[in-house]
């Protein structure tokens, strides 16, 4: 595989130096309907952070092994550095960002601080979007089913133990 | 890059028409990695096809389901039907990569993607599944040890694309066996289905093996499987295995190493089943 120096500059591939031909898409981003032309080869990863200051979602590895990239798209959790930009024309997303209410955090985000479950913090946005999507999936997860659907984002600072504890709080709460 | 959403196969089958090298994309798992990874790689015309209805669900008929080419591996994994009739594609399902990959990568995506450690695979090979493929020329259907060719090659023309997946429907058992270097998220070093059934005097009545990351494609272990079939010890048999398949070296395991982890496991488990 290609070796990436880490400092180069990040991708924009929505660079409007070139003439690309554009498509128009219209989406919802954390309740707000958005509408905006878009080059067919821009990431949807990208078009979050770069256009609309989503910064919440982060890349890592590019190649949707990590996890540190998850969005929800319809309701599931995906890689969004997997999808581009014109795929998810009139799609409803929800980042990181969209789930406190007026400046507070919810039951996720809480359980996140109480359980003292942020390092570096890089990783925690796709965490905290998982754990949602864990306590959506099943009713009383046991903790190895956590750790199972929990497997698709990667953290290199916790050891997972306190990630999985928080949404372990929380599934026994609901 | 020109992007098209086709809202149906006539749809499509128009851009078949008046474009060439046109790259299919459905869950793009596979397809945006490569592309990343080899921006010389030409993908000048994309084609969406998750827009097109006819591709979507599962449907069980009398004697068959069919699965729709855009069902995605969490959709077969919650589906009452697959995990009732296919343990090994249900078990398959449950160690594929996480949660977001599968939410988004297809069925169709893993068969076209002809890996020889594609995880679904195997599971299909023993259950007998059948392509179903839609073209300009017409539809046709074809058995998936003739649909995929080699590594990363399968006998789809450029102006087709699979529209689902037929599995015939029987009493025989399944089970898929994986071995990553981890638990999820891992690219198989040997990956295997059985299916198999056993009459009342404890003897084979039927019995299929399908094995992946072994040879360029997923093979039927027919040699070993004959073996037993006509009675012979396991212990034994197990050799002809190394017949059969043809393993190289690679970043994830020594062609030794399979050669020798396919044939224990395959004993085991061959060992347990009998016991059963």
């Amino acid at each position: 595989m290609q070796l990436i120096p880490i400092l180069t500059p990040l991708k924009k591939t929505g660079e409007k130096s070139v003439a690309k031909q554009s498509y128009s898409i219209s989406l919802s981003v954390n309740g707000k309907l958005i509408q905006a032309d878009v080059s067919a080869d821009l990431r949807l990863l990208d078009y979050i952070r770069y256009e609309l200051d989503l910064t919440g979602a982060k890349e890592v590895c590019g190649e949707g092994e990590c996890g540190a990239c998850t969005i929800v798209l319809d309701g599931k959790t995906v890689n969004s550095c997997l999808i581009l930009a014109v795929e998810v024309d009139g799609a409803e997303i929800t980042t990181i960002e969209g789930l406190s209410k007026n400046g507070t955090l919810n039951e996720m985000q809480k359980a996140f601080v109480d359980h003292h479950s942020v390092q570096c913090g890089y990783c925690i946005p796709g965490m905290v979007l998982s754990g949602e999507q864990i306590i959506k999936d099943h009713e009383q997860p046991l903790r190895d089913t956590i750790k199972e659907d929990l497997s698709g984002n990667i953290c290199r600072c916790t050891g997972y133990q306190k990630i999985v504890n928080a949404i372990e709080t929380v599934a026994n709460q609901s | 890059m020109k992007y098209f959403a086709p809202k149906s196969l006539e749809e499509l089958k128009d851009l078949f028409l008046s474009n060439h090298d046109l790259n299919i994309l459905a869950g793009g798992t596979d397809v945006l990695p490569r592309w990343q990874d080899n921006p010389s790689l030409k993908l000048d015309v994309l084609v969406d096809i998750k827009k097109i209805p006819e591709l979507i669900g599962i449907k069980e008929s009398e004697t068959d389901i069919k699965i729709g080419a855009l069902t995605t591996v969490q959709d077969l994994k919650k589906s009452d039907i697959i995990k009732k009739h296919f343990s090994s594609i249900y078990e398959a399902t449950c160690q594929f990569a996480g949660v977001q990959i599968r939410h988004r990568a297809t069925i169709a995506g893993n068969i076209c993607n002809a890996s020889p450690a594609g995880d679904l695979l195997p599971g299909l090979y023993v259950h007998n599944a059948v392509i179903q493929i839609s073209g300009l020329k017409g539809e046709r259907v074809v058995p998936i040890h003739q649909f995929i060719t080699g590594v990363g090659k399968t006998i789809l023309e450029s102006d087709e694309i699979v529209v689902g997946i037929v599995i015939p429907k029987s009493s025989i058992k399944s089970l898929f066996y994986k071995l990553g270097l981890r638990q999820s998220m891992a690219i198989s070093v040997v990956n295997f289905a059985i299916a198999y059934e056993i009459d009342e005097n404890n003897n084979w009545k039927s019995l299929q093996i399908a094995a992946g990351s072994v040879a360029p494609t997923v093979i039927y272990l027919k040699t070993f499987t004959d073996a037993l079939f006509s009675g012979s010890d396991v212990d034994e048999s197990i050799q002809l295995v190394d017949d059969e398949i043809s393993p190289i070296d690679d970043i994830r395991a020594t062609a030794s190493y399979r050669s020798k982890v396919i044939k224990n496991v395959l004993m085991h488990i061959i060992k347990e089943i009998y016991v059963r």
